[in-house]
């Protein structure tokens, strides 16, 4: 017989071997290490992209811009201030602040420049209107000034012709002298080629036939109406006449082709084009210069050097003494001389006096002036009557009226609520006036890294619209209900079906899930056939495809036990309506019957875990089985139902299929009852992946996120359940 | 002991006591009267049958589905199997004490309380825990700590938590199983101490594979061994303890007790 010893390997035999053995553990090793690989990169791959599409970039178009309402309220404030003199002719502004020892207000600078002696000129944030301040843009109340004719006209008038290209001659000679700003060479150069292009080149002055007529704004009065004069000294023989009635007026009555042609202190906007192409009035642009607005007080109020934006706020749109401004100021009421309503000039000057003020900072009554401005008189009714804007008084509604509708068979809401708060105002202003629509929407990946083409983009297709970055997952979005505008849209009613629902399940199946297995595990003598026919049953349901449960509840609780899920029984359902059997406590029992066998399952493993020497030594003391399982099996076994059960719990918070089946509804606005028709998150998603609009698929994200959170709490939960559970023994 | 055969004397008896598990006989045959106030050990090699017999006393075998018994145990005169006797009752009477420590996952108030409590005990609780701890000699060493888990102690010290659990509920019989094989040896030396101690209200059952164990603290010795034909185990011997380690009457016994087997 060979010495056993032998039979093993030995020494350097023996280290290949160990080493041999050790390299299949590794290669085991690697193969596992990459299936965690894989499931780790499936799940963030799967995470990146539901983050992906949840936050971006927007497009937004307002319907309103958000800001001009807020100028929109100033300007009203400002020109209705006590002492405020309000009109779209400058010389008259210059006269009111020379007549007055406390006056102060904004003129043209070529109209302070005419009256420098008897006006003061003050710095804006320390800076004086000269040609740099205003050429570079750091004296903020600057603007370009442009005259304007129809291309009819210019082609069919040669004085028209005539007087522009004399107008872009010589405006740089005078309008220096005048207080304007020069606008650049070559852009005039380039303006009457362009003038010659347009109407053929240029003829004498004095075979020009032909009247002209100007009218519009008031801060270009001085420099055109010196132009007309000099046009005329130059020889030009017809009638000349000049009017200043405001750029937005003149704007409006040249676009209805009343204006042969119109000086304006701001280019038109898109939609005065427009209009004015409607009434077939092809406008001509053409810039002639800058010009500044001077802030100018009379000559004694000599304790003004330099004001800021927020100062000028302040003195025009707030005050009323000098004094409340600062206390070293004298006790005098302000006297202010503002640009009249419709004139570029008021726009330059709350374009900027108010830029820094937004929508937010303003109070409860600036948004009821603000609805009051800009809201229909019958929409702002009906909203009145939903509830008040105003504690004391009406906007829309007269008291007698409103009285009258309290006093009706069916009162509006607006009878018995109190009236709307400040964040419930800036909220309607948001929805009816504002109107924000998203145009398009863009990945978080792409608005990250192609920030400046999609910028580009957005600009060329959506030119009025707001670039921003949007997460579609927030606040509003967790206590807004459902709404077929995605920017208003939420998930409050979802989430409260889910809540209800799994609420539902959990009453339903886990005492029934909990007791079944205590009956299967303590009770039942698993040798007898009927049991192990049982329990094979069980196991199998645990795998039937989740619609056929749909299927099953539809029958069962829809239509079967229609009085008790409908809530007939308990005289839950309307009168005039049919009963409904497709709600919260149908879709509850649906899914609790889904996940019955697996709580079950879990509960029987974790009784089957408690050792038997507790049942031994409870029976021993003699006790009954009742007692020992209550007292000792059941505490040991609870953290083992308690992961069980909210593991089947995710399950149920995350069904879909036997929901559509049992009849979830889509669109849900009022959040439910246990006997209402009702929405739950996994088919609000559903809903919004299935629609065209790609915001939609943004809102799906953003719920799959809210879906998520809510499982991870649960999962969470579990496990510091069992946690506790398990240490406390 | 002259008096073993007074029927007074007697706790319990074991009238031709067959345990089967489905098919298997596990024990067979076994006839034996366990004396009052006395200690009566079973040993016997591994396999014999000696723990299913000691169960069949407080029918802890009816907990096993597949378990049957053929002949009587008889306690006060009646049948502890025949139809009209609650088990419940035979145990809460019958008490036991296992091999492994299991003291429930409650505190040490909690241990012994409970057992009272399912039972209906009246009298002042605070006392009878403390009694109980202290007849089971451990008093002094969980006196402080009474809200601790059983858990938290050690594995002698909570086989005797076990032991004054049962006394709380004042049983007459003791049926212990194996108590001290998952113990040290000082640890045992304490239980057999306190065995002694109990004997004198109680009547104590104990199995043990511990010949010395057996020969030390025990009254009566019973030897249980393997029939080579059936696996099942039967009687070899019964008697008194002094006797049959001094002058066993039967091969296999002799031949157990010195060690050649088992």
């Amino acid at each position: 017989m060979e010495n056993p010893e032998n039979l093993y390997p030995v020494d350097e035999e023996l280290q290949k071997f160990i080493d041999y053995r050790k390299r299949s553990g590794t290669i085991w090793r690697g193969v596992f290490l990459m299936s965690l690989f894989v499931a780790i990169l499936v799940l963030i791959v799967l995470m990146l992209n539901i983050i992906n599409d949840a936050f971006g970039l927007v497009a937004l178009e307002n319907e309103v811009d958000p800001h001009s309402l807020v100028t929109g309220y100033q300007e009203n404030t400002m020109v209705s201030m006590p002492n405020t003199f309000a009109s779209t002719n400058h010389a008259a502004l210059a006269a009111v602040i020379q007549q007055n020892e406390t006056g102060i207000g904004f003129v043209g600078h070529a109209h302070y420049q005419t009256n420098a002696d008897d006006l003061r000129l003050i710095a804006v944030d320390g800076q004086f209107p000269t040609a740099e301040t205003v050429a570079d843009g750091s004296y903020p109340f600057a603007r370009p000034l442009y005259i304007y004719t129809a291309l009819d006209t210019l082609q069919s008038e040669p004085a028209v012709a005539g007087y522009f290209r004399f107008y872009l001659e010589n405006a740089n000679n005078s309008g220096g002298e005048l207080g304007y700003f020069l606008a650049d060479e070559t852009l005039m150069a380039d303006q009457i080629n362009l003038i010659d292009t347009l109407a053929g080149g240029p003829q004498a002055l004095d075979s020009l036939g032909g009247n002209l007529a100007l009218s519009g704004s008031s801060s270009l009065y001085p420099l055109s109406r010196q132009m007309l004069l000099d046009f005329r000294q130059a020889g030009f023989g017809g009638d000349i006449s000049i009017e200043q009635i405001g750029s937005e007026a003149g704007i409006e009555a040249f676009c209805r082709g009343d204006i042969q042609v119109l000086n304006a202190s701001r280019p038109m906007t898109v939609a005065e084009a427009a209009t004015c192409q409607r009434n077939r009035v092809n406008p001509v642009e053409i810039a002639v210069g800058l010009d500044a607005l001077a802030i100018v007080s009379h000559p004694s109020l000599d304790f003004l050097e330099s004001v800021s934006l927020k100062e000028m706020g302040q003195i025009f749109a707030a005050m009323n003494y000098w004094d409340e401004i600062d206390p070293s100021y004298p006790v005098e009421p302000i006297v202010r001389a503002v640009p009249g309503e419709g004139s570029g000039s008021l726009e330059l000057l709350s374009g900027s006096m108010f830029s820094t003020i937004g929508l937010e900072n303003l109070s409860g009554a600036a948004y009821a002036e603000i609805i009051r401005e800009n809201l229909g008189r019958g929409r702002g009714r009906a909203l009145e009557r939903d509830q008040r804007f105003l504690a004391e008084g009406f906007i829309f509604d007269s008291q007698t009226a409103f009285n009258g509708a309290c006093a009706s068979a069916e009162p509006p809401t607006g009878c018995a609520q109190p009236a709307r708060d400040r964040d419930n105002l800036l909220d309607l202003i948001e929805q009816e006036i504002i109107v924000p629509q998203i145009q398009q929407t863009w990945p978080l990946y792409d608005s990250i890294f192609n920030r400046q083409a999609i910028v580009a983009e957005a600009s060329r297709k959506y030119p009025d619209a707001i670039v921003e970055f949007k997460s579609w997952l927030n606040p509003d979005f967790l206590v807004n209900p459902q709404s077929s505008e995605a920017e208003l849209a939420g998930v409050r009613t979802a989430i409260w079906g889910t809540v209800m629902v799994v609420a539902t399940t959990f009453l339903f199946s886990f005492p029934v899930g909990v007791g079944a297995a205590i009956y299967l595990e303590e009770y039942a003598d698993s040798t007898k056939w009927y049991n192990k026919i049982i329990q094979t049953n069980i196991s199998n349901l645990a795998g039937v495809p989740s619609i056929i449960y749909g299927m099953l509840g539809l029958t069962v609780f829809v239509r079967l036990l229609l009085p008790l899920t409908s809530g007939e029984m308990f005289g839950r359902v309307a009168e005039g309506t049919d009963p409904s059997g497709r709600t919260v406590i149908s879709a509850g029992l649906t899914l609790g019957l889904l996940i019955l066998p697996i709580i079950i399952i879990n509960a029987q493993e974790a009784l089957r875990a408690v050792p038997n020497s507790m049942r031994r030594a409870g029976m021993g003391l003699g006790a009954t089985k009742w007692q020992t399982t209550w007292s000792h099996v059941l505490p040991a076994a609870l953290p083992g139902i308690l992961t069980g059960t909210i593991l089947a719990m995710s399950r149920a918070v995350g069904e879909t299929a036997p929901l559509i089946v049992v009849g979830a509804s889509t669109v849900i606005r009022t959040d439910p009852t246990f006997f209402s028709r009702f929405t739950v998150l996994p088919i609000q998603i559903f809903q919004w992946t299935s629609r065209p609009q790609p915001e939609f698929q943004n809102l799906a994200a953003a719920a799959i996120i809210v879906l998520l959170l809510i499982l991870l709490t649960l999962n969470a939960s579990a496990v510091i359940l069992r946690n506790r559970y398990s240490t406390s023994s | 002991m002259s008096d073993s055969n007074d029927s007074t004397n007697i706790a319990v008896q074991a009238k031709d006591v067959s345990v089967y598990y489905g098919d298997f006989r596990a024990v067979k045959n076994i006839n034996l009267d366990v004396a009052r106030n006395k200690i009566t050990a079973f040993i016997g090699p591994s396999g014999c049958g000696k723990s299913t017999l000691l169960r069949a006393f407080n029918r802890m075998n009816d907990l096993i589905p597949i378990s049957r018994m053929d002949g009587e145990i008889v306690y006060r005169g009646k049948n502890l199997y025949d139809a009209d006797v609650d088990p419940v009752e035979v145990r809460r009477r019958i008490g036991m004490v296992f091999q492994k420590p299991n003291p429930f996952p409650k505190s040490i108030y909690e241990n012994i309380a409970w057992g009272a409590r399912i039972n209906g005990y009246k009298g002042n609780m605070d006392e009878l825990v403390e009694e109980s701890l202290r007849s089971a000699a451990i008093w002094d060493e969980v006196k402080d700590k009474l809200d601790q888990s059983g858990l938290s102690l050690s594995g002698g010290q909570q086989q005797r938590l076990c032991i004054a659990r049962t006394v709380a509920v004042k049983p007459e019989i003791i049926l212990m199983d194996e108590p001290c094989s998952a113990l040290d040896p000082i640890a045992t030396l304490k239980i057999e101490e306190l065995m002694r101690q109990l004997q004198e209200q109680y009547t104590i059952i104990i199995v043990t594979h511990n010949m010395q164990q057996a020969a030390r603290s025990s009254d009566y010795t019973a030897f249980l061994n393997m029939d080579t034909t059936d696996r099942s185990g039967y009687m070899v011997e019964f008697s008194e303890t002094s006797a049959m380690f001094t002058n066993p009457q039967n091969q296999q016994t002799e031949e157990y007790i010195t060690g050649r087997f088992g």
